[in-house]
């Protein structure tokens, strides 16, 4: 969680031409979200993690169209994004690695620290960066509810459990290489 | 009094779920109903729904999901209907370190679950369910959504009522995704997210019973504890008031039925277990996980996630019900999934990592949260790292101490959590935190005229 400064409002949101959120978005979201919940702003949630998913970020703009299509405002929908960290401004790599590092994932096995320090000898980052390329962010998470298979992590979307260093190097690697919409 | 000397009971809500982790598969709907699933359902649309928010009151079913609140006093706050919305939220935001009981029954029998939310939305009168997960059960998420589908497909839900039309009574389910935040499995939290607003406790009252979600009656339930409704019915409440154990305190209230306990840390067989509620720590870790890894002693327990304070190493043979609190010194028995430490296990690292659980999880609506967690980190940073004065040890008590419910301070309980967990560590294993501070010599001035 954090509490970022909001930026200002005179701040220039950077535009691309083409709008992230699209006709095909808005019909789906239409049909399958917005009669599910009693209020505009209760149809957030999933909106952004299909918006998340598309993109791997939800920018300025998008956060922008997001609030036009919902008739809310667009501070509110920044008040959501910036809370949440699933949802990042930021693009992500094409592979993600969240490596768990609660309790159990850094006293069990390997234990996590020693998984974090593998992606920072092959790839070089640090947990919260992602590779030049944009191929791999490494981040680190918080319980990921699979302790008794302890250290684990999540590829994207995939959680991978019991890994030994020797597994987790080839996922890296794996990762390093994978190519995007593919799920890893 | 358990029905079995190792309180390992005939599974009640694992009876599809093999204890074999290698044998689990997904309960489909044809199977679920094959064993006998939707039956309880049936019997529930035949009876008045105040019956039923009756019969789960006397089991005394008290809440899975950490607080042990009971779950048919907690149906019995709802208002008389009024026509308008009222809705059931279903908490499986299952976040806390430690904890991962849930995910064992959406994986495997989410039927079992969505039978239960069926049951609790005729009983209560409640027409929209919202399912409730974190974001990071990405797989949970889809096996669960497909299990929505097919009791749609089958009549269970939707327009017609309830098991197609044998209730007028409609309901429906929406799998809603939370995004990345542990404090949404607070109650009121999780109301805010899924109005789509972030993660902030509201001040309580008016209590979510009143005015929960949309400003509407809302009923907040963990998935265990829903699951479990669908047994009490099937077998009656005396069944389920013959497993588990009673209060040893007068007047206190029982621990009835079984409970979905999952062991994690330094044993042999890490796993869940469904064991019946006032089994010993050691009895759990010794016969049902094998005991210790590598033939280690134990050391410590966090009693069940890290919020709960931890077990010392002469408190192994505590028995896991909801007395646990008030006789070991811990909150309490929170969700009942133990994270088992061995002899060689640094406990300065095991507080400062619950500590940097909380400080990154503290949602900041509340200033001693928000800022006490970040000094309990860096203190106990400090001090593991070897610089650490007798000095920051008292100071550690004193910030943790101000932290919370208990002494007032905060809207929700997490900062309770981070508290409990740092101060039971620092109490428990005192002489281990004191051999890595130095001591702090405090300067005296004596003046130059007496020393001459």
């Amino acid at each position: 969680m954090a509490w970022p400064t909001k930026p200002s409002a005179t701040m220039q949101v950077p535009r691309r031409a083409e709008p992230y959120v699209t006709d095909a978005m808005k019909a789906a979201w239409t049909k399958d979200v917005l009669p599910k919940y009693a209020t505009k702003l209760g149809c957030l949630m999933p909106i952004l993690h299909d918006v998340q998913h598309a993109y791997r970020h939800v920018p300025y703009q998008a956060q922008l169209e997001i609030a036009q299509f919902l008739g809310i405002a667009p501070s509110d929908v920044l008040d959501t994004v910036s809370f949440y960290d699933e949802f990042t401004v930021e693009q992500r790599g094409v592979v993600t690695i969240g490596v768990c590092h609660s309790i159990a994932c850094e006293q069990c096995g390997c234990g996590s620290t020693k998984l974090i320090e593998r992606v920072r000898e092959k790839l070089g980052l640090l947990p919260g960066e992602t590779t030049d390329d944009g191929q791999v962010t490494l981040i680190t998470m918080d319980c990921l509810g699979s302790c008794d298979t302890a250290p684990v992590a999540l590829f994207n979307e995939t959680l991978h459990e019991n890994l030994t260093p020797e597994a987790f190097d080839r996922l890296v690697e794996q990762a390093a290489h994978a190519k995007a919409g593919g799920h890893h | 009094m358990p029905t079995s000397p190792d309180f390992k009971p005939t599974p009640v809500l694992t009876k599809r779920i093999p204890e074999d982790r290698s044998k689990r598969s997904t309960v489909s709907y044809d199977q679920y109903v094959a064993t006998g699933g939707y039956k309880t359902l049936e019997k529930a649309i035949g009876m008045q729904p105040a019956e039923i928010v009756e019969l789960v009151k006397g089991a005394v079913l008290r809440g899975r999901g950490g607080a042990g609140f009971p779950a048919g006093l907690k149906w019995s706050f709802l208002p008389p209907a009024d026509g308008g919305p009222r809705y059931l939220c279903i908490n499986c935001d299952e976040a806390e370190p430690g904890t991962f009981k849930d995910r064992l029954l959406v994986d495997f029998d989410p039927h079992l679950v969505l039978e239960g939310i069926a049951i609790a939305a005729y009983a209560c009168q409640m027409q929209t369910a919202y399912f409730f997960i974190r974001g990071e059960y990405h797989h949970q998420a889809k096996v669960f959504k497909k299990a929505i589908e097919e009791a749609y497909a089958n009549g269970v839900f939707g327009k017609q009522g309830l098991l197609r039309g044998a209730s007028k009574f409609a309901v429906d389910v929406v799998l809603h995704r939370s995004a990345g935040a542990y404090i949404c499995g607070e109650e009121t939290a999780l109301l805010e997210a899924v109005e789509g607003k972030r993660g902030w406790p509201r001040v309580k009252p008016p209590f979510p019973a009143v005015k929960g979600l949309f400003g509407r009656p809302t009923i907040i339930n963990n998935v265990e504890t829903l699951a479990a409704v669908v047994p009490i019915l099937e077998s009656g409440v005396d069944a389920w008031k013959k497993l588990g154990v009673e209060s040893t305190f007068p007047g206190a209230m029982p621990s009835y039925g079984t409970k979905l306990m999952g062991v994690s840390g330094h044993v042999n067989r890490p796993n869940v277990y469904e064991l019946e509620l006032g089994i010993p720590l050691r009895t759990l870790v010794e016969k049902h996980c094998g005991g210790m890894r590598n033939g280690k002693k134990f050391k410590a327990a966090i009693a069940g996630g890290v919020s709960m304070g931890i077990l010392g190493t002469d408190q192994y043979d505590a028995p896991m019900d909801f007395d646990i609190g008030r006789k070991f010194d811990v909150l309490g028995l929170g969700t009942a999934c133990p994270t088992v430490f061995d002899e060689d296990t640094d406990m300065v690292a095991v507080a400062r990592n619950i500590s940097r659980f909380f400080k990154a999880e503290s949602c900041g609506q509340c200033t001693p949260c928000r800022e006490g967690s970040g000094w309990l980190l860096k203190l106990l940073t400090r001090i593991e790292r070897g610089d650490g004065t007798t000095q920051d040890l008292d100071m550690l008590l004193e910030v943790a101490g101000s932290m919370g419910l208990t002494p007032g301070t905060t809207i929700c309980g997490l900062a309770d959590g981070n508290n409990w967990a740092v101060r039971t560590i620092v109490n428990k294993f005192r002489p281990e935190f004191e051999r890595r501070v130095k001591p702090r010599f405090v300067p005296v001035y004596v003046s130059a005229a007496a020393g001459r």
